[in-house]
């Protein structure tokens, strides 16, 4: 493929990507998707999972590095700060980067990426996809390692603007760098079904993992009261997860064994046929940046109760959602006003509305226009960055430093070591068209 | 008659001997070279000499047990067999068209081993990128039927793509592989071949 000028050679980097499926997972791989439809050249970067590593090519010749680096935790890779220097450098030089994206907070590869892609003077743009608190031992070091990579970006994306607000309090970044573009939903993949259910008996769905915090305690509490006062009304319930056996509980402790179907865990490509099968779709969430699923549920044609927090509210227009606290008694009020006015909803026209609202093609859009801000940024020495990570606190402030001019000299000492003009480009590959035989 | 083609760097050198105007089931051969260096063995010879001579200096001067100069020889070899020595001289493939493809390797200590391939029992030739947790290179290897791992043609040596491209495009041709050669002609447009 010709490389056309304005057009960007991006490096994502996350521990989260395929064969994992999750917010990120899928945000990173739909995102690179349209971006090389935009005409850019991207490429993934991410640990090797159980035997798959090495490099793969994806659709539409994406390629992704799964460095045999083994996760230690979470699905992270165990944190060397330096360890993944030379893998890194070797990367950007045979891809001829210009520009790395890292993806989530979370991510330990994604922090050494952006500090060693930023050693070696590339632009650095970071996306944050989930909320995180402040108070408990595990946050405080996040944030810590947050501010640190944060100290020195060029931009930095948030899905919400709750989102935004939590990152910028949590780092220290001052707003004007952080840009808000929300997730989005493949309409195409996500469509209502052609033939309308009928309101007898109401389907509400549930899909989501079964863990703490996406609330599947509250679930245990509210399935058995809507249960008793709507004797029409049934329930879906997929995924898995630790809570599991709480439903479990749940369902034989009130016999609602033919009310509420326990799915197990849902495969992606399925997901849209358990969502056509209901009305409702009910996430009990205890915290959220953004929330997919609604979107998903939406495009569907599905009326959605949710929990009032994080992003939830930015996500949906008042008259597709119902909202309500994340308290028991709360969320079954919710659940009542949903049925009363359920039969007013128009799933067609709900996923027509959602299909101008959300499209991947406009997040990569944007996208490209950071980007393109980005690279138009100033290059700046060792010496001009240094200063910005001494903001970052007394001690932590000359931590940082020092760990930064350590990897300054790594850096010069593999380039002794092996020369930048060592490392051999990969050649573009065109991509031919499929000859129909 | 024998043409000789040679690509070289820093560390290798690739050697073809082409022969264009011999019969059509003339043996090709392709050679890589492991280079010496002139520098490296030099500095290293200095560095184990001086180590050895100051921990002389110390156990006949400062009095310390001769045992000092018994663990540095030792370091200083380890030294020179690490930077210096090479266990493998050459590496080299032999295409005999519809016959088969002979891999040998080379070592210092005069060894050469063997490995013939028959043609019947190659699938595809291809070249893979091969990521390790510091590097990633290329690689050339062989799919050979029923056979569930990869064969490497060049088990030690990484030369570098533009040395392993004409290799390929030969054991292609020689193991009849007619898919996908839009990736020769668009390194042929670059000019890396």
């Amino acid at each position: 493929m010709e490389f056309k000028e304005g057009r960007h050679r991006i490096l994502m980097v996350s521990d989260f990507f395929y064969p994992n499926f999750g917010g990120v997972e899928n945000h990173i791989y739909l995102l690179s998707q349209c971006l090389l439809k935009l005409g850019h050249k991207v490429v993934v970067m991410t640990h090797a999972y159980a035997n798959r590593s090495g490099v793969r090519y994806m659709t539409n010749g994406l390629k992704v590095y799964y460095v045999p680096w083994k996760p230690f935790l979470m699905q992270n890779t165990l944190p060397t700060s330096y360890g993944t220097l030379p893998i890194i450098r070797t990367i950007l030089i045979r891809e001829k980067i210009s520009l790395v994206h890292g993806h989530q907070a979370f991510s330990t590869l994604c922090h050494e990426a952006l500090m060693h892609a930023r050693t070696m003077g590339y632009k650095v743009i970071f996306t944050d996809h989930s909320l995180y608190g402040f108070s408990d031992i595990g946050s405080i070091h996040m944030n810590k390692v947050l501010q640190f990579t944060l100290a020195d970006v060029s931009q930095a994306i948030c899905v919400s603007h709750t989102s935004k607000e939590n990152t910028v309090l949590r780092s220290g970044l001052p707003p004007e760098k952080v840009f808000v573009i929300p997730n989005a939903v493949d309409t195409t993949m996500f469509k209502p079904a052609p033939e309308r259910l009928s309101m007898d008996p109401i389907v509400i769905v549930v899909i989501s993992r079964l863990v703490y915090r996406k609330g599947a305690d509250l679930l245990v509490e509210v399935i058995p009261e809507v249960c008793h006062l709507y004797p029409n009304v049934r329930f879906i319930i997929g995924g898995d997860g630790p809570k599991r056996v709480r439903l479990e509980e749940m369902r034989e402790k009130h016999s609602l064994q033919d009310r509420v179907d326990m799915l197990g865990a849902v495969p992606h490509a399925k997901v849209r046929s358990v969502l056509n099968s209901g009305h409702i779709f009910l996430n009990s969430s205890l915290t959220e940046a953004f929330c997919i699923a609604i979107l998903e549920a939406a495009s569907c044609g599905l009326l959605t109760v949710s929990t009032r927090v994080g992003g939830v509210p930015e996500v949906l227009p008042d008259d597709m959602t119902v909202l309500a606290k994340p308290d028991p008694s709360d969320m079954v009020d919710a659940i009542k006003k949903a049925i009363r006015i359920l039969p007013r909803i128009d799933p067609q026209e709900m996923h027509l509305r959602m299909k101008e609202m959300y499209s991947w093609h406009d997040v990569a859009k944007r996208t490209e226009i950071l980007y393109d801000r980005a690279l138009r940024c100033s290059n700046q020495t060792l010496l001009e960055r240094l200063p910005r990570y001494l903001t970052c606190g007394a001690w932590a402030g000359k931590l940082f430093c020092l760990v930064m001019i350590i990897d300054f000299i790594l850096w010069r000492l593999l380039q002794l070591w092996q020369p930048d003009s060592e490392v051999e480009t990969v050649p573009d590959f065109k991509r031919t068209e499929l000859k129909r035989g | 008659m024998a043409d000789q083609s040679i690509i070289s760097n820093a560390r290798f050198i690739y050697v073809h001997d082409n022969h264009k105007f011999s019969p059509p089931h003339a043996v090709d051969s392709h050679h890589i070279i492991v280079r010496r260096s002139v520098v490296k063995p030099i500095v290293v010879y200095l560095f184990a000499i001086l180590l050895v001579a100051y921990a002389a200096f110390l156990h006949f001067e400062k009095g310390k047990p001769v045992t000092t100069v018994i663990w540095t020889f030792f370091f200083g070899a380890v030294l020179v067999k690490f930077f210096i020595w090479r266990p493998i001289v050459k590496e080299s493939v032999i295409i005999m068209p519809e016959f088969g493809v002979q891999l040998e390797t080379h070592y210092g200590s005069g060894r050469i081993n063997r490995c013939f391939i028959p043609v019947s029992k190659i699938l595809k030739s291809v070249l893979n990128e091969h990521v390790t947790p510091v590097t990633c290179c290329w690689c050339l290897s062989l799919l050979i039927r029923d056979e569930n791992e990869l064969t490497l043609v060049f088990k030690k040596s990484r030369p570098p793509l533009k040395m392993l491209v004409p290799i390929w495009k030969a054991l292609c041709a020689a193991t009849d592989c007619k898919e996908s050669f839009e990736f020769q002609e668009d390194v042929l447009v670059r000019g890396l071949y």
